[in-house]
């Protein structure tokens, strides 16, 4: 199926092509490929937008790390105490509801408006989105295995390690792809607000009041590739560790 | 007779419906004793209560010294009781693991079982790499790697094709008189129950009792000329008759 991969872009970029080339459209609002790779290449080429890919890039990061940090532990021991899960499972689905971005206004009020509030927004609420899948995944686990274990005399914390995380660990990186799905749309959302000067969000938004569409288009598709690969190593990193999915 | 296992007045309902009223049975230590009988008729139930997995209604049962390191019991779904993240020489460590056992120790042990039972895989690759049959005996080494006393077994060479089946009754045989553990034997094939215990318990259902215990006289080890032989007729014979005392055919 692979070589089948190319057909769908290159065939986007054709009508694309085609749609600007015959001006099908102001050209204003769909400026051409060519005028949109040339710009990426010139940004890349005059070095402007690495400050921005790396702002982005470490804010993402450093969301990720805090997100995985409370989320994994508190998952796992929340699971492993299915009463405790349940006493606070609504309270979870809720915050899991919660749009982000309603408590960016507050969390700039305690965290000011620097990168330690867009950080804590992203951090916290896919933070939410870990527990639960973690959770899940450790009072999902298949009982006949736990059985197993637990009939050859192993003790909780046995079980819990050497059974349990591992019936779990599809379900956690379920929980983390999502997470990380929901860290660059959170840190690029809040990029376009106040209190940054570089991001990839905050480009975007530049772009957008000089009206360069080519560089806004540009900006655009950078967002996606970022979010496509952090996306797809977690995939591969996912395949290499839960080597028996489907099996 | 030394009985290990003693069950008196045994009682378990099901959803409302009476599996078993009173159940008394002996199982005799260092012996292979049979459970013979139809689908729902209590058998792996009765196992899974006296390995503590299942709570039953009333009555008592005593497992002489029970210990849960010198216990093992083989599951009907072995695939679903081997871990697929461990290779299939940390699965069959996973017990003597949990008793915080050395690895030469472990490797040791698994070495002296697979020499008796001629069995052989790639050690560092995974169970789910491995045929039904020989993830069968891969499940069947786990259970005997802790040596234990006491031995649960539910259908175990169900999922084996007839060669394969024979082949892990003779390495079963080999295990049982190289270490004389207790053993509890479910099946619903009369050859197997007759070919490998010392005694059939024949259980019938609706509700589920115990109908009649043959003693099996032949004399270990038994081999393939064994299942040929007279002697193995009649007692087959008399667990048949048991059996079609209470199902009409």
């Amino acid at each position: 199926m692979k070589k089948y991969a190319y057909v769908g872009p290159i065939l986007f970029l054709l009508i694309w092509a085609a749609i600007t080339g015959f001006h099908l459209v102001n050209a204003f609002f769909l400026p051409s490929p060519v005028a949109v790779f040339g710009k990426l290449l010139k940004i890349f080429s005059d070095g402007g937008i690495f400050p921005d890919i790396f702002a982005t890039l470490f804010r993402i990061s450093v969301s990720f790390i805090v997100a995985a940090g409370i989320g994994l532990p508190a998952g796992l021991l929340l699971g492993g105490f299915e009463k405790a899960y349940r006493s606070l499972e609504f309270i979870i689905d809720f915050c899991r509801s919660l749009a982000p971005l309603a408590v960016f206004p507050l969390f700039m009020i305690v965290f000011g408006i620097g990168d330690a509030s867009k950080i804590a927004v992203a951090a916290i609420s896919s933070s939410v989105v870990i527990i639960f899948n973690v959770a899940y995944g450790v009072m999902h686990s298949k009982k006949s295995r736990i059985l197993a274990a637990q009939i050859m005399g192993a003790s909780r914390l046995q079980i819990f390690r050497s059974v349990i995380f591992w019936e779990s660990l599809p379900q956690i990186f379920v929980g983390i792809r999502n997470a990380i799905a929901w860290i660059v749309l959170i840190i690029i959302a809040a990029e376009m607000f106040v209190g940054t000067n570089v991001g990839l969000g905050h480009r975007i938004i530049d772009f957008q009041i000089t009206y360069d569409l080519p560089g806004m288009y540009a900006a655009i598709f950078l967002t996606g590739v970022l979010g496509y690969v952090l996306n797809a190593i977690f995939a591969l990193a996912e395949r290499r560790i839960v080597h028996w999915s489907g099996k | 007779m030394k009985s290990l296992i003693s069950i008196r007045d045994i009682r378990k309902s099901f959803n409302g419906g009476e599996l078993y009223g009173n159940l008394n049975l002996e199982i005799e230590a260092g012996k292979i004793t049979s459970i013979f009988g139809p689908n729902g008729s209590g058998k792996s139930t009765l196992l899974n209560i006296l390995a503590g997995i299942v709570r039953h209604d009333g009555g008592i049962f005593t497992i002489d010294g029970f210990d849960h390191r010198e216990f093992s019991y083989i599951f009907q779904n072995y695939r679903d009781s081997l871990l697929p993240w461990r290779t299939n020489f940390e699965n069959l460590a996973l017990p003597l693991e949990f008793q915080g056992k050395s690895r030469e120790f472990i490797a040791q042990r698994i070495d002296e079982l697979q020499k008796l039972f001629e069995f052989d895989c790639d050690w560092e690759r995974y169970p789910y790499e491995l045929s039904g049959g020989q993830q069968q005996i891969l499940a069947f080494l786990r259970a005997l790697i802790t040596r234990p006393k006491l031995l649960f077994v539910d259908e175990p060479f169900s999922a084996l094709d007839y060669g394969n089946n024979l082949k892990l009754r003779k390495h079963l045989q080999a295990y049982f008189l190289a270490y004389r553990p207790t053993i509890v034997l479910i099946t619903h094939n009369i050859e197997e129950a007759v070919h490998l215990s010392d005694r059939i318990v024949v259980f019938g259902s609706k509700p589920a009792k115990v109908i009649a215990s043959v003693d099996n006289p032949l004399a270990f080890p038994r081999n393939i000329d064994t299942l040929k032989s007279e002697a193995f007729h009649r007692t087959k014979d008399a667990v048949l008759n048991a059996f079609l005392k209470t199902e009409t055919i």
